[in-house]
């Protein structure tokens, strides 16, 4: 480990964005949010911003993005598809463990299974991450109980927890450990493993205690969701609050179900372009013809917290797929989030009564 | 820095959000969380509004028809075109259609255009029937036209009524408010025939059959006044004619009221109680297409007053508009009734301001709106467009009739192709505008990307038009004709683009008493009494008409769905919500009716059986989609016109336009 | 995996279109080849894959492969049912389509030598089984009993008429056909597929069957085969569910805990009828 000032870091970052194309949180002035956004004013960045609204997820798996060009002339029967360069370094600065976890399921669904997936590997292949030990948790945080905070373990470059004037720094990566010798960085000693347990137990401890109470419930919640025995009343209650709005799968740090549309140009040229998409919606799964095998709200709705805790989706993830940021709930109209949907579970478990 | 921060521009809750630019594109949208209404939340159309800009059916070019075919023109051509054009014809045979999706600064330089340079008066927006019956009722009963209370105290509301259409569908955000005030304690009740999410979300819906929701209003107010649960004190130091509505009441039998509509009088005496026991009240509907008639909303105005309710903090009459900028175009006097500020278009003194305040002479000669203009033969010879405005497309024949049709729009569509020029304008991110919301929010929504070459924000255009006719007008900005509404509008007196650039919008009225706006509108600053409005009984009249019943069993309400919104003309050019659109028609490719289970039971009708919906003008064929939540006896169509039921709706349509209220007396006959 | 059968994933590779027939009502068969030589030379599939077919300025969607891994050429048989097919169906000889793929799981092949094989169709069922029937045909001393029920509305919904005549040539090779109502000149049976199915003397043990067709038919099928004693893991269908990727990413395909177009869409009935949702 090793000791960082505020001036070496803004030093540090300075030198990254000579290679990289720097990301970081920044606050929107008006409104107060704090936006994970590409930094063209390097003095925006705010590491002690709380937790971003939006997850770093658009970076490397964008709202909208091309991922094919072609033009296609039927006269000359002429077709040239042209593959886009989608490669650029960034380097994504100040991320929460939380997020950081969403990233790495994220590489180990696009990039670990059957098949990789080009476009994410891409993005995906120059970046520098640097993560940031959350000191004290934001509301509705609850990384506690799931496993994936409040600092992180694996995954980042060099990570950064703020100890009273200066940082303590971990390097991950080789990338990470170049960076540290470059600046000369003077290690720290022995009392600073001691110094980060202390910071990061005292960040645990001060989770609410709604947290803290929910760890063993989502544990149960996936043992229940995964044996399927929970009764369909459960989701018809939830599914009769759903907006369907597809807010859940948006904001979430692991969620990647995408749609892929053809948008012809003036020019002539068509795009292919690949869009965020949810399971929640009624035309997710629907095929051409009369047929769609997914129907009710329940259902899909079902299907997504299926995929969120349920061991067996947890294998693409090798943990679960949900990472503790409480996004979804601060987005969504009809106010079931993962962690009530867990409160409604835990309520059939145990026979509360609701409201 | 690619995120930007914006106001979506498609419902009337006006959501704050970031979009995502990236080279001059829009490339994603997220919702802003510090925003006082939406708080982070978006609903399935704000989280696509970047979809809607990717088309590449842009208008570039000015364009002039030349003999059916449009070829390319300068705008100082297609200018001088129209200029001419015009000249030939009398102001009085003009009407202007504005569109409720343009910026306030958009609006009130078109109404001026109409008004000051071409003279007439017919100006007007389509499908906002219900927003000008909402706002002559509120500025009757209290002299504001608009949302009363505060959505900002909603969450410590302790009862919420909800009355017509599918707040769920048309405005999610509003309806995710009432929610979670539902949630954190509050009494939730709906007054529809159908059972909306609104509905499953409430603790009490009551379904009266369709049409007779003034009666059950009425009812309401009756146990309230029978009861004595009403604070006198109120009434007399705030209302101006308590005694005689409270007289006229007698007249509604609560027993008759039991009869029309079907509700059981416990219900009725229970919500009266709820309403009366409660501190905090509100009520909400929505205006535009799908709103009450007049004759309910003053029903439902009479009742809250009643109840001690408007004019109150943490108390309100809340109408909801369906479309992004329709209150704002209200306000700077799109409207053949209102002048800017709603203003009456028969108070001499108002016209009189607006002359010496243009400095110009105006034609006093009233003005009617688009449709009248349309449907009679002889009353017009131009019409100005803003945007698009399919819904009028039934007129086609007689606007095909006409010299001159002048489009201004972004895109290109089936409407804009009846045009004679067309001037192509910048769409809503990019240029400056304002843009008011429901509750009276005025938000700024700036600049984000340049506009493709050759094409001009609508004020620019409008400005150069009222130059080549002879009119000395000299904007260089969207603020500057902000700080000309703030002169001669005294509720946007206080707005100015500086304090509108540092704050998430100000609710007006925003004036030097109010210089931060107005929150929920007091009785103690109303500067008059608040007036119970005669809505009658109409007694034997209503009887449903035995005869008429007989060969049309049925009433067929229309309505509006999340995606079908806004007859689908902006839905059309998204790629999620158009295939969740789809999806719905693909399980029914023909369309469908939805009937309740008990009489699909007793017709034996199937799911998805074709059934012909027959009404005495006009039948459709369709396929039957059992529902559980509409009443027997009731059949229910989305309102969607293009893919579903043309021919049908195109004979009816007029009337369906008019409100939720409406239904269509029809019967169901089995096909083959 | 076999290196010949690495998929072309992500750009779709450019392909000519040979040669069109007209199949049956709104299905038509697209035959194919390569522009790259290199990729005409290296493509090859398992019965029972698909592929992700581009139609330009329409969009992209997945097919099913009828043809065989081995000397068959190479087409598509595509029913129009939507925006992209109905630009497919627009298409002539010499015009260009993009292919990604091979995808899935395919058949088995291996493991079922030295058994009996019994297919069962319903109208454009056929079409998926194409691929392993000729397959089989092709090696058919390896194969016990070799039995196909096919069955469609009308003779003139029969899919592949030329094919179907060699296979009723074919010696070796029990080929069973109905149609829904009789019909003047109609030699073969009348009735549904199952009811075909119940009366046909079918062996059961070593015995694999392949079902494809609509829901109801498929369903009917699989009770008589149940009833004759086939087991559940001896019945093979393939699944068809609306995707994007092809390649376990888009999750547009997703049932239950399985992706059809990687873990898929070849399925025992066993594994259906725990996935938990309609086929």
């Amino acid at each position: 480990m090793y000791w960082l000032t505020s001036e070496q870091l803004e030093l540090l970052i300075k030198k990254l964005g000579e290679e990289y194309k720097i990301f970081g949180p920044r606050h929107d002035r008006v409104s107060g949010e704090v936006i994970f956004d590409h930094l063209t004013d390097l003095s925006e960045l705010d590491l002690q911003a709380a937790i971003p609204y939006n997850p770093p997820r658009f970076i490397l798996f964008p709202h909208l993005e091309e991922i094919l060009k072609y033009r296609y002339e039927p006269e000359t029967k002429q077709a040239r598809i042209e593959q886009l360069n989608l490669l650029e370094p960034k380097a994504l600065i100040g991320l929460r463990s939380c997020d950081l976890t969403g990233l790495l399921c994220l590489d180990r669904f696009f990039l670990g299974q059957e098949f990789v997936d080009e476009f994410y590997l891409a993005h995906r292949k120059k970046l520098f991450i640097i993560s940031n030990t959350c000191l004290r948790p934001f509301p509705q945080c609850f990384c506690v109980c799931t496993d994936s905070g409040p600092a992180a373990k694996e995954g980042f470059d060099l990570d950064l927890t703020l100890a009273g004037r200066g940082y303590l720094v971990e390097a991950g990566s080789k990338k990470g450990q170049a960076l540290i010798d470059e600046f000369k960085l003077p290690e720290a000693g022995p009392e600073a493993s001691v110094l980060k347990k202390k910071i990061i137990d005292d960040s645990v401890s001060s989770f609410d205690r709604w947290a803290l109470e929910n760890k063993a419930w989502i544990s149960r919640a996936t043992n229940r969701l995964t044996t399927g025995f929970i009764k369909p009343e459960v989701w018809e209650y939830i599914g009769n609050q759903c907006f369907e709005c597809g807010a859940c799968s948006f904001v979430c740090p692991t969620c990647s179900c995408f749609n892929i549309e053809e948008a012809n140009q003036e020019s002539g040229e068509t795009n292919r372009l690949r869009t965020w998409d949810s399971c929640s919606f009624e035309g997710y799964t629907k095929m051409a013809g009369d047929n769609n095998p997914r129907k009710p709200v329940e259902d899909r709705r079902n299907k997504r917290f299926f995929c969120k805790l349920s061991y067996s989706q947890s294998k693409k993830y090798l943990r679960p797929g949900c990472v503790g940021c409480g996004r979804c709930a601060r987005v969504c109209p009809g106010d079931i989030g993962l962690p009530n949907v867990v409160t409604y579970i835990r309520r059939e478990i145990t026979g509360e009564a609701g409201e | 820095m690619p995120y930007y921060r914006g106001i979506c521009n498609f419902c009337g809750t006006g959501c704050g959000h970031l979009l995502r630019v990236e080279g001059n594109r829009v490339r994603g949208v997220y919702p802003l969380s510090g925003h006082p209404l939406s708080r982070g939340r978006l609903c399935v159309r704000g989280w696509h509004i970047h979809e809607l800009l990717q088309t590449e059916d842009r208008i570039n070019q000015p364009l002039i028809k030349d003999q059916g075919c449009f070829r390319q023109v300068s705008l100082e051509t297609a200018i001088d075109f129209v200029a001419r054009k015009i000249k030939n014809i009398s102001g009085r045979e003009v009407a202007f259609l504005g569109s409720p999706r343009a910026s306030n600064e958009e609006n009130y330089l078109l109404g001026k255009f109409a008004r000051s340079v071409i003279k007439t008066n017919n100006l007007s927006l389509s499908s906002d029937a219900g927003q000008e019956e909402s706002a002559r009722v509120l500025l009757e009963g209290c002299g504001w036209p608009a949302m009363t209370g505060s959505l900002a105290e909603l969450r410590q509301a302790d009862f919420i009524l909800v009355v017509g259409g599918d707040l769920t569908k048309q405005n999610p955000i509003i309806a995710s408010e009432i929610h979670y005030a539902h949630r954190a304690g509050a009494f939730l009740a709906t007054i529809s025939p159908r059972k909306t999410q609104m509905a499953r979300l409430s603790q009490v819906h009551l379904r009266p059959r369709p049409g007779t929701i003034f009666y059950l209003l009425q009812g309401l107010a009756r146990v309230l006044a029978d009861d004595r649960k009403i604070d006198l004190d109120y009434l007399s130091r705030f209302t101006a004619n308590s005694q005689s509505f409270i007289d006229g009441l007698k007249l509604v039998e609560i027993d008759k009221v039991v009869e029309i509509t079907g509700i059981e009088k416990e219900q009725i005496v229970r919500l009266a109680g709820q309403l009366a026991e409660s501190d905090s009240a509100y009520a909400f509907y929505p205006t535009g297409v799908q709103s009450l008639d007049s004759r309910t909303m003053a029903a439902l105005f009479n009742l809250f007053l009643l109840a001690g309710k408007i004019g109150r903090r943490g108390s309100g009459l809340n109408p909801v508009t369906g479309v992004s900028n329709l209150l704002g175009s209200y306000d700077l006097g799109v409207s053949p009734v209102f002048l800017p500020g709603y203003a009456a278009v028969t108070d001499e003194q108002a016209w009189e301001k607006l002359e010496n305040f243009w400095r110009v002479r105006l034609d006093r000669w009233p003005g009617r709106n688009v449709d009248a203009c349309l449907s009679d033969q002889e009353a017009i010879k131009a019409l100005f467009i803003v945007d698009h405005d399919e819904e009028i497309i039934r007129h086609v024949n007689r606007i095909n009739q006409l010299d001159l049709v002048v489009y201004f729009g972004a895109y290109h569509n089936s409407f804009a192709s009846l045009a004679d020029v067309i001037f192509p304008r910048t769409s809503y991110v990019e240029g400056d505008g304002t843009y008011t919301n429901s509750e009276r929010r005025v938000q700024l929504a700036q600049k984000k990307i340049d506009p493709p070459a050759g094409v001009r924000p609508l004020w620019e255009i409008l400005t150069a038009l009222a130059r080549a006719l002879g009119h000395n007008w000299n904007y260089h900005s969207a603020e500057d004709i902000m700080s000309e509404i703030s002169q001669l509008v005294p509720y946007y007196s206080g707005l100015t683009y500086e304090k509108l650039t540092t704050r998430l919008g100000l609710k007006w009225p925003c004036d030097d008493l109010h210089p931060e706006g107005t929150d929920c509108l007091l009785a103690e600053d109303a500067g008059r009494r608040f007036q119970f409005i005669p809505a009658g009984w109409p007694g034997q009249s209503l009887a449903y008409d035995q005869e008429i019943q007989k060969d049309f069993p049925f009433k067929l309400v229309v309505g509006r769905s999340n995606y079908f919104w806004h007859q689908n003309s902006v839905m059309k050019r998204t790629f999620i919500p158009k295939r969740e659109y789809n999806a719905l028609l693909l399980l029914y490719p023909r369309g469908f009716v939805e009937i309740s289970e008990e009489d699909a039971r007793r017709l034996g009708l199937r799911e998805k059986q074709l059934v012909r919906v027959v009404a005495e003008s006009a039948e459709v064929r369709l396929a039957v989609r059992i529902s559980r939540d509409i009443l027997s006896g009731m059949l229910y169509i989305p309102y969607f016109i293009d893919e579903m039921i043309p021919e049908f709706l195109h004979r009816q349509v007029v009337d369906l336009e008019k409100n939720e209220e409406f239904f269509l007396p029809v019967r169901l006959e089995k096909v083959g | 995996m076999d290196k010949n059968l690495v998929p072309i994933t992500s750009v779709p590779e450019i392909a000519t279109i040979v040669d069109i027939r007209d199949e049956i009502n709104e299905v038509k068969s697209f035959y194919f080849t390569f522009d790259r030589p290199e990729i005409e030379q290296a493509f090859k599939i398992r019965s029972g894959q698909f592929i992700m077919c581009t139609v330009f300025k329409a969009g992209e969607f997945a097919v099913s492969l009828p043809f065989s891994p081995e000397n068959d050429p190479k087409h598509l048989s595509v029913r129009r049912v939507g925006k992209v097919t109905a630009g497919l169906h627009q298409l002539e000889p010499g015009d260009k389509i993009g292919v990604r793929g091979p995808f899935g799981n395919g058949f088995p092949f291996e493991e079922i030598k030295g058994k009996n094989i019994i297919y069962v169709a319903g109208g454009i069922g056929l079409i998926p089984l194409r691929s392993s029937i000729v397959h089989v045909l092709q090696h058919r001393q390896d194969f016990g009993r070799v039995i196909l029920v096919y069955g469609a509305k009308s003779s003139k919904e029969l899919m592949y008429k030329e094919s179907v005549k060699e296979w009723q040539a074919t010696e070796n090779f029990e080929t069973h056909f109905t149609i829904d109502r009789s019909e003047p000149g109609w030699s073969g049976e009348v009735g549904f597929v199952n009811q075909l199915t119940a009366k046909l003397d079918l062996p059961v043990e070593e015995t694999v069957a392949f079902v494809c067709g609509p829901p109801v038919m498929f369903n009917a099928v699989i009770k008589e085969l149940k009833l004759k004693g086939i087991k559940e893991q001896n019945i093979y269908s393939t699944l068809e569910r609306h995707m994007k990727c092809g390649i376990g990413k888009c999750q547009h395909c997703a049932i239950g805990r399985t992706l059809v177009c990687v873990d898929g869409p070849v399925y025992t009935y066993r594994q259906i009828r725990t996935l938990g949702e309609q086929i």
